[in-house]
């Protein structure tokens, strides 16, 4: 049933036309000003990124026209007779990020492939929630838990452990001597280790949910066992995206502050024991910028932060590259 | 030259001297079109007659949406495509990069494929459209609204529910009330592109008696991939074929004497 | 012709099978397990801690009874302050990603450079702060506080609202340019108007990301043993709060510590499941 007889046929069809390009005039200047506005705004993410490196640049200057590059390969860092050099804090930096790699890596895998391929679909969801909830937790949660629960503990049980099982063992034994400490490197890197799993992992997931489901069924069609589903299929498929979450949570891992000042020791040296205190770049700056005299000295610590800086960028950087790759092999 | 299709022709309403005679409200001349360097439409002559409906039809890929798209200059949202020839709406060629696009597009109202109401509630739906270009006091806000509606027949169905949202219409009655959006701005010419592929049969005949009416007031462009939908409701009819326009003629000519053998293959089911 | 009974071969692959899966569930478990030990201790030594005059009264100096009301309050307004900078910033510009520069080098450049500092080290971001600000004022101030965490803020609400504003169906954008609606009313009233929860979310999101952080506070809001709302002046915050009292040898501050770790875990876990109900709401009027 159509309402055919509308009224208002005479309703005024034709436009005013002077009223309509007046409107239009004020469209197209809004349009044009939200437009540079949105613009202006998206230039600054950029110049943000230019500032960080001009700034610290900046506040460096002093300490590389100080101690030039021999900066980067100084062990030594005395506030006093104002020699500093970046060696320790970069050592620890690697060491712990590697300790957290080869912790973290292997386990937020197996978490992966357990929520992708062996966990009930009931627990699928809160298992995933809560390995979220983990990723939530802030740094310095960790730090402080790291400082007066797992250190103790580490101390208590693990690091004798470690000391005597190595003790006659050559080389190692020189990886895990004592005395224990509890907090040091071992201990900050396996905190670090805890705190880029789930990070790890939610990347991982998400990678190899790409793999098209039909693939995983035509493995699984001839017979192959979940372990070789996944070794065969999934991970090679997905291998770039492995990396590229790897290499971000390793970005992570760099940079991370808080949970490692807690228990790395605060000792600007180089040990060959893992079970030593030692420094990072960002513990030391965490420590040390306040109570910072002199201008060499800070100076020295932005030079730290501009080291940092430049290492996680190249990371950051690769890992997205890496990542886009995989993206675009989706076809997406 | 017999039809497999039983279809109801309308009959010839116009000799080839009024014709001639008619107003063109749109005329297409010329018109070449490019997705980066692919030529999508090659040399495209016709006309839209005012205040009748002309169809568009052809097998898919043959460039009937594009070429409707083209008229309200909608594929300037995307880069690489382009344009080149004239569109002449009342005289004035439309492609010059002169032409305001927003008044292009308050004077050309389109329909799309799939009814897309905006997130807002019915009321608001047609009022955003209007309050654009016209400071319309709160009375004649409702009354805009309430015509536009009746025009395109939702009115009964929705007039005691305007501040409901317009994703809780049906279909059908979602497609209608882009219908009525578009026709509250007071356009002159309306483009729809495939209007009712998306709707079912009770929906697509409401529309169709809807076309029939819209046309006293506006000119009418239809893409359509039912050719006898194209009977139905259009006046004029345009085969199109891999980016040509094969054939251009009054509807009942196009149907059941048509001068192309490509059109005649295409009606009569040989290809589609 | 393969027998359907146990072989040799079958065997180790079988036995390798089980390995890994043993393997994943006890990495699933060794994930779980640390969580809870760490929420755990977390309440058991937090709660402890807990009072009305954890909330109504400042800091104390070592050996006197007090609370955190000046780290809380200095929080809240660090984070409102930092939200206020950030926000419009990162909602515009990944407008301009979603909309004007959809297909444009800029946008690509932008991405991938916003995607870098999401991840970039916060503690960076405290010294380029305090480089800009700090340094050039001669003191610390809650507004470069304020600055340092709404730098963290931006990239994560650059990244959600591009993401948000790309899902928009591209048919609700052509309905509403074929009305002839100019692009930024189509925005306004279309695009924000579907993309809202999301938007919503990110915001959300990155305001559980700043309360946690410590690092760029550090030398930009500094502390503030008393309550004040200078904020030309250094402010406390419950993070640089904590990581002072955890430090120090004194246990009426440690506990102190615990409680404050408490409240920060509370709320980022609180925002966290708000942001998370509101993203799994349909896209309404």
């Amino acid at each position: 049933m159509m309402d055919a007889a509308v009224a208002g046929r005479d309703v005024a069809l034709v436009h005013d036309e002077a009223k309509r390009a007046k409107t239009l005039r004020r469209f197209n200047l809004g349009d044009r000003t939200f437009k540079v506005i949105t613009q202006i705004s998206a230039v600054t993410v950029l110049a943000l990124l230019a500032g960080v490196m001009l700034a610290l640049l900046h506040g460096s200057l002093l300490t590389w026209q100080t101690f030039g590059l021999d900066f980067l390969f100084t062990e030594k860092w005395n506030p006093v007779t104002e020699k500093f050099g970046a060696l320790a804090p970069i050592y620890g930096t690697l060491v712990t990020s590697t300790i957290a790699m080869l912790i973290g890596v292997p386990v937020s895998l197996g978490i992966a492939f357990f929520l992708t391929e062996i966990s009930p679909e009931r627990l699928r969801r809160p298992i995933g929630i809560a390995i979220e909830l983990l990723a939530g937790i802030p740094s310095i949660i960790y730090g402080i838990w790291g400082l007066f629960v797992f250190a103790p503990w580490f101390q208590a049980t693990v690091q004798p452990f470690l000391i005597d099982t190595f003790a006659n063992v050559p080389l190692l034994n020189q990886l895990f001597a004592g005395p224990p400490y509890g907090i040091g490197m071992l201990t900050a890197g396996l905190i670090l280790a805890i705190m880029v799993l789930p990070f790890i992992t939610s990347i991982t997931r998400e990678v190899f949910d790409t793999v098209p489901p039909v693939l995983k069924e035509a493995a699984y069609g001839i017979g192959c066992t979940r372990w070789e589903v996944m070794r065969r299929v999934v991970i090679p498929y997905t291998r770039v995206g492995i990396i590229g979450g790897v290499m971000l949570g390793l970005g992570r891992a760099l940079g991370e502050t808080m949970a490692v000042t807690f228990v790395i020791g605060n000792a600007h040296k180089i040990f060959p024991s893992l079970l030593a205190p030692g420094t990072t770049i960002s513990a030391a700056i965490a420590n040390e910028f306040t109570e910072a005299v002199g201008d060499l000295y800070t100076s020295s610590l932005i030079a730290l932060g501009l080291i940092l800086f430049f290492i996680t960028f190249i990371v950051l950087a690769a890992a997205r590259l890496l990542l886009m790759r995989m993206t675009l092999k989706e076809g997406r | 030259m017999s039809l497999a299709i039983h279809t109801e022709v309308k009959e010839p309403a116009e000799t080839p001297e009024e014709i001639a005679k008619l107003a063109e409200k749109v005329s297409v001349r010329r018109l070449n079109f490019y997705y980066g360097a692919y030529r999508a439409l090659s040399d495209i002559n016709v006309n839209l007659y005012q205040n009748k409906v002309t169809a568009f039809i052809g097998p898919s890929g043959c460039g009937k949406s594009t070429l409707l798209r083209i008229l309200n200059r909608i594929y300037d949202l995307y880069p690489n495509q382009r344009a080149d020839g004239e569109v002449l709406l009342d005289g004035a060629n439309v492609l010059s990069p002169k032409q305001d696009l927003n008044l292009l597009r308050a004077k050309v109202g389109m329909v799309f494929q799939k009814p897309t109401p905006f997130p807002m509630t019915i009321y608001e739906n047609i009022a955003f459209g209007v309050r654009l270009y016209e400071q319309l006091p709160k009375a004649d806000l409702d009354a805009r609204v309430e015509d536009s509606l009746k025009r395109a027949a939702l009115w009964e169905e929705v007039k005691d529910k305007l501040e409901a949202s317009g994703l809780s219409l049906s279909g059908g009655q979602q497609q209608r009330l882009c219908i009525a959006r578009t026709v509250a701005i007071r356009p002159e010419v309306i483009l729809l592109d495939e209007p009712c592929s998306a709707l079912d049969p009770i929906s697509t005949a409401k529309i169709e008696e809807l076309i029939d009416v819209l046309k006293r007031d506006y000119t009418i462009a239809i893409v359509t991939h039912n050719m006898q939908q194209a009977a139905r409701t259009s006046d004029f009819t345009a085969f199109m074929y891999l980016g040509e326009l094969v054939e251009f003629d009054e509807t009942t000519r196009i149907f059941t004497n048509p001068r192309q053998q490509r059109t005649q293959d295409y009606i009569t089911g040989r290809f589609g | 012709m393969p027998s359907l009974t146990a072989t040799g071969r079958y065997h180790g692959r079988r036995w390798r099978d089980h390995l890994a899966t043993a393997f994943a569930i006890g990495a699933a478990g060794f994930g779980l397990t640390w969580l809870v030990l760490i929420l755990l201790v977390l309440v058991v030594k937090g709660v402890g801690g807990l009072s009305l005059a954890v909330f109504t009264e400042m800091t104390p100096p070592p050996g006197s009874a007090g609370g955190l009301l000046n780290p809380i309050v200095g929080s809240l307004i660090l984070t409102a302050l930092a939200v206020l900078f950030g926000t419009p910033l990162g909602i515009l510009a990944g407008t301009y990603m979603a909309e004007y520069g959809r297909y444009s080098k800029l946008t690509m450049v932008v991405r991938f450079i916003n995607d870098i500092l999401l991840s970039a080290p916060s503690i960076v971001v405290g010294l380029f702060v305090y480089e800009i600000m700090v340094a050039q004022m001669g003191h610390f101030s809650a507004w470069a506080g304020a600055v340092a965490l709404g730098i963290i803020v931006i990239p994560v609400v650059v990244r959600t609202t591009e993401d948000m504003l790309l899902l928009v169906p591209i048919t609700l954008r052509e309905a509403s340019a074929a009305l002839g609606v100019p692009q930024w009313l189509v925005i306004r009233h279309v695009a924000y108007r579907a993309a809202r929860a999301g938007m919503i979310t990110g915001v959300l999101l990155a305001i559980a990301r700043i309360t946690g952080e410590t690092a760029p506070l550090l030398f930009t809001a500094l502390n503030n043993q008393f309550f004040s709302w200078n904020l030309n002046a250094p402010m406390a915050s419950l993070p640089v709060v904590i990581f002072q009292f955890a430090l120090s040898p004194y246990e009426d501050w440690q506990q102190l510590a615990w409680t404050g770790a408490l409240l920060i875990t509370v709320a980022v876990l609180g925002l966290s499941i708000l942001a998370r109900a509101l993203s799994s709401k349909k896209v309404q009027v």
